[in-house]
C-alpha cells in the first residue's frame, strides 16, 4: 500500500492500484495487528470492500470526487456513523445517540467517496486514561507496544502510523490530535475553531472541540481538511469558512517569518533528543527561505489553566446526572478529569473566558511580527503505558510535558508532525501553530518541511517486520 | 492526609454538592490537585489586561432555527 493518502490517490488515477486492493491491504493489516495495537472499537469490512467496489467503478467511469475517493479512512468513536454504533468508548453512552446518522463530517467524507474502514478507540468520552477494568481495548503504540499511543485520539494515531488506513478523523480539546499524531509519528491537523462542524461528535468542551485530520502528511491533511471544512447550520460555532487546498507540492520558505517558542517546552525530564531535534528542525526552516525570530506565547500558562477549567466545566454539564448515578461505570481518570468541574465555579468559568480573549489580543499583536509560531508538541516521547493501567504513574506529572492546550484555548489551528526521533526509537513532533483561518500557511510550511525530510515516511519496526513476514 | 484536612474536607463538599459520588480514596487522591489547580484559576483573575474585557461568550435572543446535524 503507497504510505500516503496523495500516493495513494495519484496510484488510484495512474491505474496501478485500485481502492479494493488498497482496502484489502489496510483489512490485512488490521487483521494481523489490531488485537495487539487496540486501534479499531468495530471494523466494517464488508462495508468497506463495497464502497471501494464503488470508487473502482465511478473512478473507471470518470466519475472523479477528489482525492479522498477509494482511500481508506478511519473515523475516533466520538463522532457518529451510520454504519454502526457509536460508544465515545464508554459503558455510559446511550447507544441509540446518533444510531443510523452520520455527523456531518462523515457525511462528507462518504459523499467525496471515502472509504470507512471502522471506528477507532479513544480514550473514554475524548479524555483521560485507558482504564484496563473495562471492556474495551487498551490502546498501545506500534513503535512500542509497552507505550502509550496518545490520546484521545488514540486509535487513528496508531492506525495512520501502522497501515491500517491512510487517513482518519480525531478531535481535539486540549491536544487529542496532535498528542497521538506526535507519539504515533504521523500529521495531525487541529483546525481553526469553527472551520469544521463538530455536531454530530460527542462533547466535551463545547468551546474547545475540534473535529480535524491525522495522516502521514501535511498535504494529506489538507485534502482531508478540504471536504471536512465548512458551514453546517447545525454547528452555530462553524462559520462561512470552507477551505481550499492550495497547491502544495513545490516551493521554499521565503518571506514566511518563523516565532519559535521555547519557554516552558524544555521543563525538567524531557527527552535528551528533544532540543537538538527541534534545533534542527529550526534550522531546516530557515534553510528553506524562512526567516527566525526567537518569541514568548503570551499569557502561556493562563491559557493551560483556561483550557482546564473550560473543559471541566463544560465536561461536567453534560455528564453530571450520568456521573451521579453511574460513576463507577466511567473510567478512573474520566471521573478524575471531569470532578475538576466541580472545583471551579461559575465565576471562574466566565474569568478563564476573558482570559481566553485577552490571551487571543495578545496573540494577534504577535501574529503581526510572525506568520506562524513553532514549538515541540510534547517534552517527552510515548511514555511507559504500564505505570498508567496499574494507577503508578502520575499522570499530572505527565500534563507538564504536554503542550497542545494553550492552542485550543485561543482557537488558532496547529499542525504537528515528526521531527524525528529519541534514542529509543520512538517519534518526537514539532508544532506549527498560525493565525485563525490561516491553515493554508501551516499547510505550506508542513508540506516544505516534508519535502525536505523522511521523519514522516519512518513506520514502527512491527509493521515493517509484519509485511514482510507477510 | 488526616479525615479532617481542610483541603480534603473542602474537595468532598465540593463533590457531593455536584452529587458526585467518589470514594474516600478518590477525594484524597484529588485534593492532592486541589490547591494547584485553585492557584491556576487565582491566577486568571490577577492579569490587569483583562479587568474591563468582555470574556469569549456571546448569547444571542434569536439563536435561529434548530437544524438537525443528519438533516
Amino acid at each position: 500500500m503507497p504510505s500516503t493518502l496523495t500516493d495513494a490517490a495519484a496510484a488510484l488515477r495512474a491505474g496501478t492500484t485500485t481502492s479494493r486492493a488498497l482496502t484489502e491491504a489496510a483489512i490485512d493489516t488490521a487483521d494481523r495487528l489490531d488485537e495487539r495495537i487496540g486501534t479499531y472499537l468495530v471494523r466494517f469490512d464488508d462495508l468497506a470492500l463495497a464502497a471501494a467496489d464503488r470508487a473502482d467503478a465511478e473512478l473507471a467511469a470518470g466519475h472523479d470526487r477528489g482525492p479522498l475517493h477509494g482511500i481508506p479512512f478511519g473515523v475516533k468513536d466520538i463522532l457518529a456513523t451510520a454504519d454502526g454504533p457509536t460508544t465515545a468508548q464508554s459503558l455510559v453512552l446511550d447507544r441509540t445517540w446518533g444510531e443510523g446518522r452520520d455527523a456531518p463530517v462523515v457525511a462528507r467524507l462518504k459523499a467525496a467517496g471515502a472509504v470507512i474502514t471502522g471506528k477507532t478507540t479513544t480514550m473514554e468520552f475524548a479524555c483521560g486514561m485507558p482504564d484496563p477494568a473495562k471492556p474495551f481495548p487498551v490502546p498501545r503504540n506500534p513503535w512500542d507496544l509497552e507505550t502509550w499511543p496518545g490520546g484521545s485520539s488514540s486509535g487513528t494515531g496508531s492506525g495512520v502510523a501502522a497501515g491500517m488506513f491512510l487517513a482518519g478523523l480525531g478531535t481535539d480539546t486540549a491536544g487529542s490530535i496532535r498528542i497521538p499524531a506526535a507519539m504515533c509519528g504521523i500529521t495531525g491537523l487541529m483546525p481553526t475553531f469553527g472551520r469544521v462542524p463538530k455536531s454530530g461528535c460527542v462533547p466535551l468542551g463545547y468551546s474547545l472541540d475540534h473535529i480535524g485530520p491525522m495522516a502521514r502528511s501535511a498535504v494529506d491533511c489538507a485534502s482531508v481538511l478540504e471536504v471536512i471544512a465548512g458551514p453546517h447550520a447545525s454547528d452555530p460555532d462553524c462559520v462561512d469558512a470552507p477551505f481550499a487546498a492550495p497547491p502544495l507540492g513545490e516551493g521554499d520558505l521565503a518571506g514566511l517569518r518563523v516565532g519559535v517558542v521555547r519557554e516552558g517546552h524544555f521543563p525538567d525530564g524531557a527527552d535528551p533528543a528533544l532540543p537538538g531535534l527541534f534545533d534542527d528542525a529550526v534550522a531546516q526552516l530557515t534553510a528553506l527561505g524562512a526567516t527566525v525570530v526567537e518569541v514568548e506565547l503570551p499569557y502561556r500558562a493562563e491559557m493551560m489553566t483556561a483550557d482546564m477549567v473550560t473543559m471541566a466545566a463544560e465536561a461536567l454539564a453534560y455528564h453530571r446526572t450520568d456521573m451521579s448515578t453511574r460513576w463507577t461505570d466511567y473510567f478512573a481518570a474520566t471521573r478524575a478529569i471531569l470532578a475538576q468541574g466541580a472545583m471551579v465555579s461559575g465565576a471562574d468559568y466566565v474569568q478563564a473566558q476573558r482570559m481566553r480573549r485577552a490571551a487571543q489580543l495578545a496573540l494577534r499583536g504577535l501574529f503581526a511580527d510572525v506568520d506562524v509560531v513553532v514549538c515541540p508538541t510534547l517534552s517527552v516521547a510515548a511514555p511507559p503505558l504500564a505505570g498508567y493501567l496499574d494507577g503508578t504513574a502520575e499522570i499530572l506529572e505527565l500534563f507538564t510535558h504536554i503542550h497542545t492546550g494553550y492552542w485550543d484555548s485561543v482557537g488558532n489551528p496547529v499542525l504537528a508532525l515528526p521531527m524525528g526521533h529519541s534514542a529509543a526509537g520512538l517519534p518526537l513532533s514539532l508544532q506549527i501553530a498560525g493565525r485563525p483561518f490561516e491553515e493554508a500557511t501551516l499547510l505550506r510550511a508542513g508540506a516544505a518541511f516534508q519535502r525536505a525530510t523522511t521523519h514522516h515516511l519512518r513506520v514502527p519496526l512491527l509493521v515493517t517486520a509484519e509485511t514482510a513476514a507477510a | 492526609m488526616s479525615e479532617t484536612d481542610p483541603v480534603i474536607d473542602t474537595v468532598r463538599a465540593l463533590l457531593a454538592a455536584a452529587h458526585l459520588p467518589a470514594s474516600d480514596a478518590e477525594i484524597e487522591a484529588y485534593a492532592i490537585g486541589y490547591p494547584g489547580l485553585r492557584a491556576g484559576v487565582e491566577a486568571l483573575y490577577a492579569a490587569p489586561e483583562v479587568r474591563y474585557l468582555d470574556p469569549a461568550l456571546r448569547f444571542q435572543a434569536d439563536p435561529g432555527p434548530a437544524a438537525d446535524w443528519a438533516g
